[in-house]
């Protein structure tokens, strides 16, 4: 990657090239998202530092993911990474009931944001895989995504360890991108 | 004109010389780029004396002896096995880049946690974090020789300045409507220079904190800029595929230097500025004129892109270093390769020579740093023990020691 790639992934992109911003508490499965896309290893995933970026195409578009560590005291710096943002996606650990209330919190602050308004937001309402998940509906409820009113937004469960969903959700994307893409 | 007195400068090898000129003390150099253990003294001297009078017979015997100084220094077969000295955890986000200060006493490092932090080089203590940027702080630079003052440039648009010796922040820098991704201080450091992912790069006036001058015309981000030795020219590397020489009393652009196929990764003058190197995204690297700005070169080779470009300290080789995982040494004079450095197991993004241009340091996505001859392309040293890729690493003065900044939110020494 190198410092460089990371200044060529920030400039504002061509028409074909989408910027995807991946942001939700720890232990989410962002990374495990990121490279399930990418067709990448999942086997060996650590909790992230700092940042990955991934480059993968799809349906005519390059995709550019930006996948942020979600750690409480590295969440303050989220907002380094918000410019040019195109599509927010947003990753929940639909197992970890326990915290749904600060992820709702996150969300709600994310949506706040000056500079992520008015783009598009999906929702992976992720680990599906796991007995004790709640299903989407649930998660879309107790978060009451349905007064989101500024944008607009999906939510898509999903297991990013099996892959299953993930592609649905891709699509979303690629169909909502600004119209200024197309 | 009076000469007050001799003063030695080992790298790149010079004299500089103090004089008095109408009640004022100024210094100028005679540069020996070209000095080597076997020069025969009794001829340079008189070299020197024929274009210099103000070294007069009765500073002859001193000038010998300087050049013997010299040439002793040039001569000293180094050996240095580095060692891991230090992990500086105390960044809690990724590292951008890292400066040393002249004397190497300390050095600093941006970070993705918005600070940049200056370090102790001896002890690896924390003396102080600059703090005040929105956002990453990306371009950092000493204003070497002196080292009393720090710039740094973030992702939040904005520039500071600040005292190296406590912290305190003198002046920002505000004007650039994006990212300010390179910067550098004059060698006079009576200037800053800053370029930004907004296609515009500014001249920053040090003492009274105000815009001197804007230099437009690039149609994509800037992402490179040098300063010439003089201080009177200054390039601008663009991902429009061009590099600009700017005038910089006037802030007019005197040439456009066209002909590479890709975005500009890096550009540079040489020492005695008369040559500019650039390297690009279209997998070479070329030389130009500095005065003309007629290409002089293209250095080809790499299989991928040219991440990062420099000559050494006199200026008579080029080091590239490339997405391919491997880098080169050309001669600035015959444009041969030399030597190829392969081993890495990934792109090299950062490449540099030490002062003394007897090693190589580059900084790879392999998560490790290597030491190479220049002459030969031999690995002598690989420094293993980061856990994610390096994005910056330097040497300091003297070559004996070494910093590394990565991703994995460390930096490194090592010696």
């Amino acid at each position: 990657m190198g410092l460089l790639s990371i200044l060529r992934k920030l400039k504002s992109a061509p028409d074909q090239e989408v910027r995807i911003l991946l942001l939700g508490l720890d232990n989410a499965g962002k990374t495990t998202l990121l490279k399930q896309l990418a067709s990448e290893d999942i086997s060996h995933i650590t909790p992230t530092q700092g940042f990955n970026i991934k480059s993968v195409q799809s349906q005519g578009f390059k995709l550019n993911v930006w996948d942020i560590g979600g750690q409480r005291k590295i969440r303050p710096y989220w907002r380094n990474y918000f410019e040019n943002t195109d599509v927010l996606i947003y990753v929940i650990d639909s197992a970890d009931r326990k915290r749904f209330e600060e992820t709702g919190q996150e969300l709600a602050e994310l949506l706040d944001e000056e500079k992520l308004s008015g783009v598009p937001v999906l929702i992976f309402a992720n680990k599906q895989d796991l007995l004790t998940a709640a299903p989407a509906s649930e998660i879309a409820e107790g978060l009451n995504l349905h007064t989101i009113r500024d944008r607009i937004w999906q939510i898509q469960s999903c297991s990013a360890l099996t892959g299953e969903g993930v592609q649905d959700g891709m699509n979303w994307v690629c169909k909502n991108v600004n119209a200024k893409k197309k | 004109m009076k000469l007050k007195r001799l003063l030695l400068r080992y790298y790149p090898p010079g004299i500089i010389l103090e004089y008095v000129q109408g009640g004022e003390l100024k210094t100028k150099s005679i540069d020996l780029l070209d000095l080597s253990p076997g020069t025969d003294v009794g001829t340079l001297v008189e070299e020197i004396r024929k274009a210099e009078p103000l070294i007069t017979a009765s500073r002859k015997e001193q000038v010998i002896h300087l050049i013997l100084r010299l040439q002793e220094k040039l001569g000293q077969q180094e050996d240095h096995k580095f060692y891991l000295f230090k992990v500086l955890r105390a960044h809690i986000l990724p590292l951008t880049n890292v400066a040393f200060n002249k004397s190497g006493s300390c050095f600093i490092t941006g970070s993705y946690d918005r600070t940049c932090k200056i370090w102790d080089t001896a002890s690896g203590e924390e003396l102080h974090t600059l703090e005040g940027h929105r956002n990453v702080v990306y371009a950092i630079a000493f204003n070497n020789p002196y080292g009393d003052k720090i710039a740094t440039g973030s992702f939040d648009k904005t520039c500071k300045l600040w005292s190296a010796e406590t912290g305190k922040c003198y002046h920002t820098f505000r004007g650039h409507t994006a990212e300010i991704v390179c910067l550098s201080f004059n060698l006079q450091s009576t200037l800053i220079a800053t370029g930004s992912m907004d296609t515009t790069a500014k001249l920053w006036d040090i003492q009274n904190g105000e815009e001197v001058v804007m230099l437009t015309g690039h149609s994509a981000e800037i992402i490179a800029l040098s300063f010439n030795t003089t201080g009177d020219r200054i390039i601008t590397g663009s991902f429009d595929h061009t590099v600009a020489v700017w005038d910089v009393g006037t802030g007019r652009k005197l040439h456009i230097l066209i002909g590479h196929r890709a975005e500009i990764s890096s550009a540079q003058f040489n020492w005695d500025c008369s040559l500019i190197v650039t390297g690009s995204m279209d997998k070479t690297c070329m030389l130009w004129n500095a005065v003309t700005g007629i290409r002089v070169a293209t250095l080809t080779g790499h299989d991928d892109e040219v991440l990062d470009v420099c000559f050494d300290y006199t200026g008579q080789r080029i080091a590239t270093s490339s997405a391919d995982g491997s880098a080169r040494v050309y001669n600035a004079e015959t444009k041969k390769c030399i030597a190829k450095l392969e081993g890495h197991e990934g792109e090299i993004s950062k490449i540099c020579f030490n002062s003394q241009g007897s090693r190589i340091l580059t900084a790879s996505s392999d998560k490790t740093a290597r030491l190479w001859d220049p002459h030969t392309g031999q690995c002598i040293q690989i420094l293993e023990g980061h856990t994610d890729e390096i994005f910056s690493c330097a040497f300091n003065y003297k070559g004996d020691i070494i910093i590394t900044g990565s991703k994995d939110n460390t930096c490194r020494i090592w010696r």
